[in-house]
C-alpha cells in the first residue's frame, strides 16, 4: 500500500475519524436502549457528538500538583492505544488495515492502555475519589484481563494461527458460538469489564466516589478519555463478532452481529446491580477464569484428538 | 480579519453554541433545603419528565459540569461550600436557582442560619420560584437558560459577587 | 395495663427523687428532681426497662426567673414520663447519661449548644449543628438572644495547604458530602478507609440547620403552620399534623371525624410516597439504576392522587389548625382507589424484586446488621428499628387521631440487615394501602374544621407521631399568647445515625452509601435546630490544588 492509501485508511476511513464517528454513534444506540428498557425516551442520535463538542469548548483546569506531561499526555495515549488497536481488526467488516503473525496478542495489550491510561491519571491527580477510582480500574483490569485473553485465545487455537486476518476467514465457516458457548459468554461480559460498563463500573461508581479517576479532568482531556473507551468499544465489538459469530466480511454483517451485541449487552446493563469491587474480583477469578480454563483444555483435548 | 476567517469563527461559534445547548451537564448543590426542590429536581430523570433526552445529565464531579443548580436557603455552613463547589466548574459556567428558598429565604427569611438568597453567594443566572416548582418549572427554567445561550449572549464570567478569599 | 397504671408504675420507680408529680396531661406524668438525682432516676427506669427516652427538652424560662429547664421524655405506650431539673442560668450543669443511653449524646449535645447547658461528662464539646464560624458562649434559644450576637458571615474561610490525606500506610480519609452524589441533602461524613474497608467514621451534621426553632417563637400559631411543613419536603405533612393536634390539644379543640380520617389518609399517601422515593434511592446507591427509575416512575402515581386532593405534589398543605382544609369527594375516591390498586401491584412485585434479584441482594443482605439488642441500645426508631424486630410504631402503640378507628398492623423482620430494612418498608405500604382503601369507603361525615381560638391558652404539650422515618415528637409550650413560647422538635433521624456510624466500620466503602441510605436519612428534618459538630480538626482545602479535599464539599 502506498503512503497516501495508509494515511487515508489510518487517519479517515474505516480507522481514525470514521471510526470515532462510528464510536459515538454506538455510544448513543446503547444510551437509548439502556434509557428505552427504562421505560425512558433516551438522548437524541447526536447526543454524544454535542457533548464530546461541548467538552472540547470548556475550560481545562489543570490541577496545581499533577504532572503536567502526565495530565496532557493520558488521554492522548489512551485515544492512541485504541485508535491503533483498530488497525489490525477487521474493522466495519473490512480488511484489516495492517495484519501480520501474533497481531491478536498486540490488539489486545492496546485495548488495555486505555484502562492503564485512566488508572495513572488517577494516580496523577490523586485526589481521594481519584485515587481510589485509580485503584479499583487497575483491580478490575487484573480481574478480566486474563480470562478475556484466554477467550480470545479459543477461537485462535481452532483456527491454528494468532493473526486476526486468518482467523476471521477460517470463522466465515466455522461458527465458533456453537462450539465454545463459554467463551463467548466470558468474552462478551469481559468486554464489558474493560469498558466499565455496568454492573462493573466500580471504577467509577459515581455514589461512592464521584467520578472515580477521572474526577479531576475536564474539558479536552475528559472529552479524549471519553471518544477513548467507544473507540474500544466498536474494536471489541468487532473482535468479538469476528472470532464467535462467523467472521466479518463487509459492512452489513458487521452491522447486524455487532449491534446483536450491543443489544445483550445492554440488556445486561439494565438488569443487573453493579457489583463490588471485591464482588467482581472474586467473580472473575472464581468463575470467569477457571470456566474459560476449562472451555480451553476441552478445545484442546478436542483439536488433539481429531488431528 | 479577512472575510475567510471572519466566517470561520461564525462557524465555530455557530457549532460551538449548539454543543453547549444540546448537552448540559448539570451539578446540584443543596445548601440546606428541606428537600422538597431536590426530590423534584430528581425527579426530572424519572421516566415521566426524562431530560437525558435534551441531553440534560446529572453529573457527581463539579469539573465535569455546566450548570450548578442550587436549592435551599444557604445555611452559614453550607455557604463556603457552595462558592467552593462553584469554583471548582470550568468555564462556561451557569447557576441555576431553584425554589423560593433560594431566591430570597423562603419562609426561612430572618433566620440566624440562613444567609438568605443564593444571589447573594454566588452569581446566579436563572431563578426558577416555587415551593417547590414542579419538574416542568424546573424543565422550564433550564430552558430559558438555553434560550439565552441560543441569542449568543455569551456571558463574560462574572466573579463580582462572589467574595476574594483571604490569603492564608 | 391501661395508662393510669403505667404511670403509676413510673410514679412508684421515682418515689425516691420526686419532688414534685404533675400530670399535664392525661397521658403524661412529670416528675420534678434535683440535678443530683438525674443519673439515679435514669437508671431506675432504664433497669426496669420502662419505655425508652424519646428526647430532651430545653426551655429558658425567661430572663427573670434566670432559669433554664431540661425535661427528659420517656415513652411507654402511650404514656410519657417527663423527668424536669431546673437550673439557674449560670450554672445550668447536668450530669450526663449518655453512658447509659447512647443516643442521649445527640439530644445534650443539641442543648448544650443551644442554650448552654453543661454536661459533666460528656466529653464532646464539638457542634452538632450550628456552623463552625458560630461565636462562642452565644446561645440561639435562649430568651435574650437577638440576631447581631451572631456575627454576619461577611468574609471567606482562608485556605491552608492541603494535606496529602494520608493518615499512614494504606489509609485516608474520604470524605462524603455535603455535596455528593449519594447524599440529596448536606451532610458530612468521613470515613477512614484502609484500602476499601473503613476503620472509623465520623459525621457533621448542620448543612441543612436553618434555625426554624427561634424563627418559629416570632411567628404566630398559624403562620407556624407553614413554616414547620417545610422542615422536610419528603414528610411535611406528618410535620404539620404533629404540630396541629398538639396545638389542638392545647387549645382543647376536638375535631371532626372527618378531618382526622383525611388527615391519615394523606399520611398514608405520604408514606407510600416517601417509602417509593427511599426504594429509588436505595437502588440508585446499590448502581441499580432500572429500579430507581420504575420506582420513581409508579411514584407519580401517588404524586399524581396528592395533587388531586390537595393541590400540589410536594408540600401538600392539607392541615389547618382545627381540621384540613380539603375534602374527597367521589371523583377523588375513585382515583384514589385505582391509583391504590396499581401501587399494590407495583409493590408486590418490587418487594419479590428485593427479596429475589441476586445481584441486589449481594449488596444487601447481610449487610449491616443490626441486632435486637444492639437497636434498643441504640435507641433506633422507625422501619429501621422494626427492621431488628423491636415494634416501636407510634400509630400502634400510642394511636392518634383516626387511627383508633383506622388501626394498621406493626409490620417487623428479624434479621436487621438491609434485606429486611427494604422489606419492612415495602410491606408497611402494602398495609397502608389496605387503611388508605377502608378510609375511603368508610369516610364519616362531618365538617372539615373546627373552630380554634386565636390565642392558645397556656400549657405544654407532647404529640407525638410516626413519620415515614420513625417517631416524630413535637413539644409545644404556650403562654396564652398569639405566639408559641417554645417549640422543640425532635426527628427521628437524629436517633438513627448511629446505625451507619457504628456499622460502617468494618465494612467496604461501597457499602456505605447502601447504610446510609437503609437508615433513609433526613438531613432537613435533622438540622432545623442548629447544631454543628466539628470532626476533629478543621481543615480548609485550598481549591486552587484542587485536592480531593475540595471534593469534600461537593454535593450532587
Amino acid at each position: 500500500m502506498n503512503t497516501l492509501t495508509s494515511l487515508f485508511t489510518i487517519l479517515i476511513f474505516p480507522a481514525g475519524l470514521t471510526l470515532v464517528l462510528v464510536g459515538m454513534l454506538y455510544e448513543w444506540i446503547d444510551r437509548k436502549l439502556v434509557a428505552r428498557f427504562q421505560n425512558r425516551v433516551g438522548p437524541r442520535w447526536f447526543q454524544p457528538f454535542a457533548d464530546a463538542l461541548k467538552l472540547f469548548a470548556k475550560e481545562q483546569i489543570t490541577p496545581e500538583i499533577v504532572n503536567p506531561y502526565l495530565f496532557f499526555g493520558l488521554p492522548i495515549a489512551a485515544l492512541a492505544g485504541a485508535l491503533t488497536a483498530a488497525l489490525y481488526v477487521p474493522l466495519l467488516g473490512l480488511n484489516p488495515a495492517s495484519n501480520f503473525p501474533g497481531d491478536l496478542i498486540v490488539t489486545i495489550y492496546l485495548l488495555s492502555l486505555p484502562t492503564m491510561c485512566v488508572g495513572l491519571a488517577g494516580w496523577n491527580t490523586s485526589g481521594r475519589f481519584s485515587l481510589i477510582g485509580a485503584t479499583r480500574a487497575l483491580t478490575q483490569l487484573f480481574a478480566y484481563e486474563a480470562p478475556f485473553l484466554l477467550a480470545m485465545l479459543g477461537p485462535a487455537l481452532v483456527a491454528g494461527s494468532w493473526q486476526i486476518n486468518t482467523i476471521n476467514s477460517y470463522t466465515q465457516n466455522h461458527w465458533v458460538i456453537f462450539t465454545q458457548p463459554i467463551g463467548f459468554i466470558v468474552a462478551l461480559i469481559g468486554l464489558m469489564g474493560k469498558l466499565e460498563l455496568p454492573p462493573f463500573d466500580a471504577p467509577e461508581a459515581e455514589t461512592e466516589i464521584v467520578a472515580g479517576a477521572l474526577t479531576e479532568y475536564s474539558g479536552r482531556g475528559l472529552a479524549l478519555f471519553k471518544i477513548g473507551k467507544s473507540v474500544e468499544l466498536i474494536v471489541g465489538l468487532s473482535l468479538i463478532s469476528s472470532f464467535y459469530l462467523g467472521g466479518l466480511n463487509g459492512i452489513p454483517s458487521f452491522l447486524l452481529k455487532s449491534l446483536t451485541l450491543l443489544l445483550i449487552m445492554s440488556m445486561f446493563q439494565v438488569l443487573l446491580t453493579r457489583l463490588r469491587i471485591d464482588q467482581t474480583v472474586g467473580l472473575w477469578w472464581r468463575f470467569g477464569a477457571i470456566l474459560v480454563l476449562a472451555q480451553l483444555v476441552v478445545t484442546i483435548l478436542w483439536k488433539g484428538f481429531s488431528l | 480579519m479577512n472575510a475567510n476567517e471572519q466566517v470561520w469563527t461564525k462557524v465555530i461559534n455557530q457549532v460551538r453554541t449548539w454543543a453547549r445547548m444540546n448537552s448540559i451537564w448539570a451539578v446540584h448543590f443543596n445548601s440546606g433545603s428541606c428537600n422538597g426542590c431536590d426530590i423534584e429536581i430528581l425527579a426530572t430523570l424519572t421516566p415521566r419528565y426524562d431530560v437525558e433526552r435534551f441531553g440534560i445529565k446529572l453529573e457527581g464531579s463539579p469539573r465535569h459540569a455546566d450548570v450548578l443548580i442550587v436549592t435551599g436557603p444557604v445555611t452559614r455552613q453550607a455557604r463556603e461550600r457552595l462558592i467552593r463547589t462553584y469554583e471548582q466548574m470550568p468555564e462556561p459556567k451557569f447557576v441555576i436557582s431553584v425554589g423560593a428558598c433560594s431566591i430570597s429565604g423562603g419562609v426561612f427569611e430572618g433566620c440566624y442560619n440562613c444567609v438568605g438568597s443564593v444571589d447573594d453567594v454566588i452569581p446566579v443566572d436563572v431563578f426558577i420560584p416555587g415551593c417547590p416548582p414542579r419538574p416542568e418549572a424546573v424543565i422550564d427554567g433550564i430552558v430559558q437558560l438555553l434560550t439565552e445561550l441560543k441569542g449568543g449572549k455569551a456571558r463574560a464570567p462574572q466573579k463580582q459577587n462572589v467574595p476574594e478569599e483571604i490569603a492564608a | 395495663m391501661n395508662i393510669e397504671q403505667v404511670l403509676a408504675q413510673a410514679e412508684q420507680l421515682l418515689a425516691a427523687w420526686n419532688k414534685e408529680t404533675i400530670h399535664p396531661e392525661s397521658n403524661r406524668l412529670d416528675v420534678v428532681i434535683v440535678a443530683d438525682d438525674l443519673r439515679a432516676a435514669v437508671i431506675a427506669l432504664h433497669d426496669a426497662h420502662w419505655g425508652y427516652l424519646s428526647a430532651i427538652t430545653g426551655l429558658d424560662l425567661g430572663t427573670a426567673s434566670a432559669q433554664l429547664e431540661a425535661l427528659y421524655h420517656f415513652c411507654n405506650g402511650p404514656a410519657v414520663a417527663s423527668l424536669r431539673v431546673r437550673l439557674p442560668r449560670d450554672q445550668a450543669i447536668l450530669p450526663s447519661i449518655a453512658d447509659i443511653i447512647p443516643p442521649a449524646s445527640f439530644f445534650e449535645r443539641e442543648l448544650q449548644e443551644m442554650l448552654g447547658f453543661t454536661f459533666s461528662g460528656l466529653n464532646i464539646s464539638a457542634r452538632l449543628f450550628l456552623s463552625d464560624d458560630w461565636p462562642e458562649n452565644v446561645y440561639p434559644l435562649r430568651a435574650d438572644f437577638t440576631l447581631d450576637q451572631a456575627a454576619p458571615v461577611a468574609v471567606r474561610q482562608p485556605d491552608k495547604l492541603p494535606e496529602q490525606g494520608f493518615v499512614g500506610g494504606n489509609t485516608f480519609v474520604i470524605p462524603i458530602g455535603p455535596q455528593h452524589p449519594a447524599l440529596k441533602e448536606p451532610g458530612h461524613f468521613e470515613f477512614t478507609v484502609d484500602g476499601e474497608i473503613v476503620t472509623a467514621a465520623r459525621m457533621r451534621l448542620g448543612y441543612a440547620h436553618r434555625g426554624i426553632e427561634k424563627a418559629a417563637e416570632s411567628r404566630n400559631w398559624i403562620q407556624n403552620l407553614y413554616l414547620f411543613e417545610r422542615i422536610c419536603g419528603i414528610c411535611s405533612h406528618t410535620h404539620a399534623m404533629a404540630y396541629s393536634i398538639g396545638v389542638e390539644k392545647l387549645a382543647q379543640v376536638e375535631i371532626p371525624a372527618r378531618a382526622q380520617a383525611i388527615r391519615e389518609l394523606v399520611a398514608g399517601l405520604e408514606r407510600i410516597h416517601s417509602h417509593l422515593l427511599w426504594l429509588g434511592v436505595t437502588a440508585h446507591e446499590a448502581g441499580f439504576d432500572t429500579l430507581f427509575m420504575y420506582s420513581w416512575r409508579d411514584r407519580e402515581t401517588v404524586m399524581n392522587l396528592l395533587e388531586q386532593i390537595t393541590g400540589n405534589r410536594v408540600n401538600y398543605s392539607a392541615n389547618l389548625l382545627g381540621g384540613v382544609k380539603c375534602d374527597i369527594g367521589l371523583e377523588q375516591a375513585k382515583a384514589i382507589k385505582e391509583g391504590i390498586t396499581y401501587l399494590e401491584t407495583r409493590i408486590r412485585h418490587y418487594l419479590e424484586v428485593v427479596t429475589t434479584d441476586t445481584m441486589f441482594l449481594n449488596r444487601t443482605r447481610n449487610i449491616g446488621t443490626i441486632t435486637f439488642a444492639e437497636a434498643e441500645n441504640f435507641g433506633l426508631l422507625g422501619p429501621t428499628a422494626r427492621a431488628s424486630g423491636i415494634t416501636r410504631d407510634v400509630r400502634i402503640e400510642a394511636p392518634y387521631g383516626a387511627y383508633t378507628r383506622f388501626p394498621v398492623s406493626v409490620v417487623t423482620e428479624t434479621k436487621g440487615d438491609l434485606e429486611a430494612r427494604c422489606v419492612v418498608r415495602l410491606k408497611e405500604l402494602l398495609v397502608t394501602c389496605l387503611a388508605i382503601r377502608t378510609i375511603v369507603d368508610n369516610l364519616p361525615e362531618g365538617p372539615l374544621t373546627a373552630r380554634m381560638p386565636r390565642k392558645i391558652p397556656a400549657g405544654e404539650t407532647i404529640s407525638r407521631i410516626e413519620a415515614p422515618r420513625g417517631e416524630l415528637l413535637y413539644f409545644i409550650k404556650s403562654n396564652g399568647g398569639e405566639t408559641p413560647a417554645r417549640v422543640h422538635i425532635r426527628t427521628p433521624s437524629l436517633c438513627n445515625w448511629v446505625s451507619v456510624l457504628e456499622k460502617a466500620v468494618g465494612r467496604q466503602l461501597a457499602d456505605v452509601p447502601m447504610l446510609i441510605a437503609g437508615m433513609d436519612p433526613c438531613f432537613s428534618c435533622n438540622d432545623r435546630v442548629v447544631t454543628v459538630r466539628h470532626t476533629g480538626s478543621n481543615e480548609n482545602w485550598s481549591w486552587k490544588q484542587l485536592r480531593e479535599y475540595g471534593i469534600e464539599y461537593y454535593k450532587r
